[in-house]
């Protein structure tokens, strides 16, 4: 469990980017943190493993104060970050030098996943391209096993089919004693990924709503018309009609669109607070 | 689980290290030890024999000690770079003492048997290149000899490795890219700096003053005979102290303390 208890940060002691923000994240959820560019994604992440210390408030990770980066800690957590280092070594020495440092690390799942991703090489890491290093250091993250798994911008750089594989490998590595946790803005590459959305920004937390709860408290649907504007959290004209985000007063079904989800979020987070408040 | 230090954690970390990054880590080592040879080569052959063994020892310990130390914690000159290697699950303590392994033990004791090698080597070929009969040859043979390892030169050059080599390990975890220029920017100024202000101080407090070094010593100028000032042999000693251990031991520390708290 992750639990952030009135995190202040900044990186100018003058201009705070976060200020007082409490979460908490649980085991066993696939975690996609949304927010704008500039928002403070990476930041948070940084924070959570570690590499960046809250000005103000705690963190705690499974028990763990990352300030610290105990290597107890870092065994259990991992960062992929969105640009990746990869050095020049073969897969079989890289999995040789750094597979040892996590004890729950596992070869032949590596294996797996490198072929699930579909990278192959007997050349020397860094003469993969950005894409394939990308999917080779998300396939060993993976295959760390690490209690905590963190993303960020994990589709930066990846093709559209490698995008679905990579949904398809993160749903399939999901298990109830591990949390991931995905910070992007590119909101399409997390459909029927997540369980839990999390949304940031101007460093408040807007939202941290199961996709469930999400879809019980909001509608999402294509009118001709809008009819009452003051009930629409959010619209926008397309080919097929105009789709909209009310509030779902009458239980109605409808499928969550992370896209309209983080504008009517972000557009209108007094109402959303409400709304999911009540 | 020992969060501090772990035998096969640290034997792991320094595998790692050590082969993570072969051909930066190699090629430095054999460019500093490159640098050494035809350093001394060139001097030999242009100035004299005393000169290569000063100009190349200082070269090859302080010169190529500072690059190592400042590629031992090179990794943030990048962001993944950065994070993969203070993410990494060893020790604060672990991570600064492969630096230090690697700068103060390992690339010091190459250094030294290849600077000794090469130096026997050419002493060596000087003495068989000498006549035996010649009216000179014992003054000849003696004059060049081994560089003397417990002599003023390879002293002072310990203590510049030390205190700069701990600089470039601080610096490095301060200044992100491009760390080696900077620290040896300020490193400079420092110098210089004081260099400056001892001898303002000493041109307010004692006439003819020609020159003054940095911390220890002045220069005076009497008629036509030069002199020199130097500080009492009780100060010297702490001086000396204070920059043979002290600031190194400081530097080498604060290299931990800084790894601590870096943020990346």
């Amino acid at each position: 469990m992750i639990q952030i208890d009135n995190l202040s940060f900044g990186y100018n002691s003058k201009k705070l980017l976060y200020k007082n923000l409490s979460l908490q994240l649980e085991t066993g959820r696939i975690y996609g943190l949304l927010g704008k560019n500039g928002a403070g994604k990476s930041t948070l992440l940084k924070n959570m493993i570690g590499l960046l210390f809250p000005t103000l408030g705690t963190v705690n990770v499974n028990g763990f104060t990352p300030k610290k980066r105990l290597p107890s800690f870092l065994q259990t957590i991992y960062l992929i970050p969105e640009e990746v280092y990869v050095p020049s070594l073969t897969i079989d020495k890289y999995i040789n030098l750094f597979g040892p440092f996590y004890p729950k690390f596992d070869k032949q799942q590596f294996i797996n996943h490198l072929d699930q991703l579909e990278v192959k090489t007997a050349e020397k890491l860094n003469t993969l391209s950005f894409g394939q290093q990308k999917k080779f250091v998300i396939a060993f993250g993976l295959a760390c096993n690490t209690e905590v798994l963190l993303l960020d911008e994990p589709t930066n750089g990846l093709d559209i089919p490698s995008k679905k594989l990579f949904r398809k490998l993160i749903a399939s590595e999901m298990n109830d004693s591990r949390m991931i946790f995905i910070s992007t803005h590119q909101i399409r590459d997390l459909d029927n990924l997540i369980d839990q959305v999390v949304i940031v920004d101007d460093g408040r937390l807007l939202l941290n709503a199961s996709v469930d709860l999400i879809g019980e408290k909001l509608v999402f649907k294509i009118v001709d018309e809008v009819l009452d504007v003051t009930e629409t959290l959010y619209a926008e004209i397309g080919m097929k009609g105009t789709a909209v985000v009310t509030e779902n007063r009458t239980a109605e079904d409808s499928k969550v669109n992370l896209e309209h989800l983080f504008s009517a979020v972000t557009d209108n987070p007094v109402r959303i607070k409400q709304i999911f408040n009540s | 689980m020992n969060n501090t230090f772990s035998v096969p954690r640290f034997a792991l970390l320094l595998k790692k290290t050590l082969l993570e990054r072969p051909m930066q880590l190699v090629g430095l080592s054999v460019l500093a030890l490159a640098v050494v040879f035809f350093s001394y080569v060139l001097v030999k052959s242009l100035v004299g024999f005393e000169e290569a063994q000063v100009i190349s020892y200082v070269l090859g310990l302080v010169g190529g000690g500072c690059f190592l130390a400042s590629f031992v914690f090179g990794y943030f000159s990048s962001n993944a770079m950065g994070s993969s290697f203070l993410t990494l699950p060893a020790s604060h303590f672990e991570k600064w003492l492969c630096a230090v392994l690697i700068t103060g033990v390992f690339y010091v004791l190459i250094f030294l048997l290849f600077f000794h090698s090469i130096d026997n080597l050419f002493v060596e070929i000087y003495h068989k290149e000498l006549d035996p009969n010649g009216a000179f040859y014992k003054q000849l043979y003696e004059q060049v000899q081994p560089f003397p390892y417990d002599g003023f030169v390879a002293k002072k050059a310990a203590t510049m490795f030390v205190n700069f080599a701990g600089a470039m390990l601080v610096g490095c975890l301060y200044f992100n890219k491009v760390s080696f220029i900077k620290v040896a920017l300020l490193i400079a100024t420092f110098w210089f700096g004081s260099y400056l202000i001892n001898l303002a101080i000493a041109k307010v407090m004692i006439k003819n003053v020609e020159n003054a070094m940095p911390y220890f010593l002045v220069w005076i100028q009497v008629h036509t005979s030069e002199g020199r000032i130097e500080l009492p042999a009780k100060i010297m000693d702490v001086v000396r102290i204070l920059i043979q251990y002290i600031i190194p031991s400081m530097l080498w520390l604060l290299a931990f303390l800084r790894l601590r708290e870096k943020e990346f």
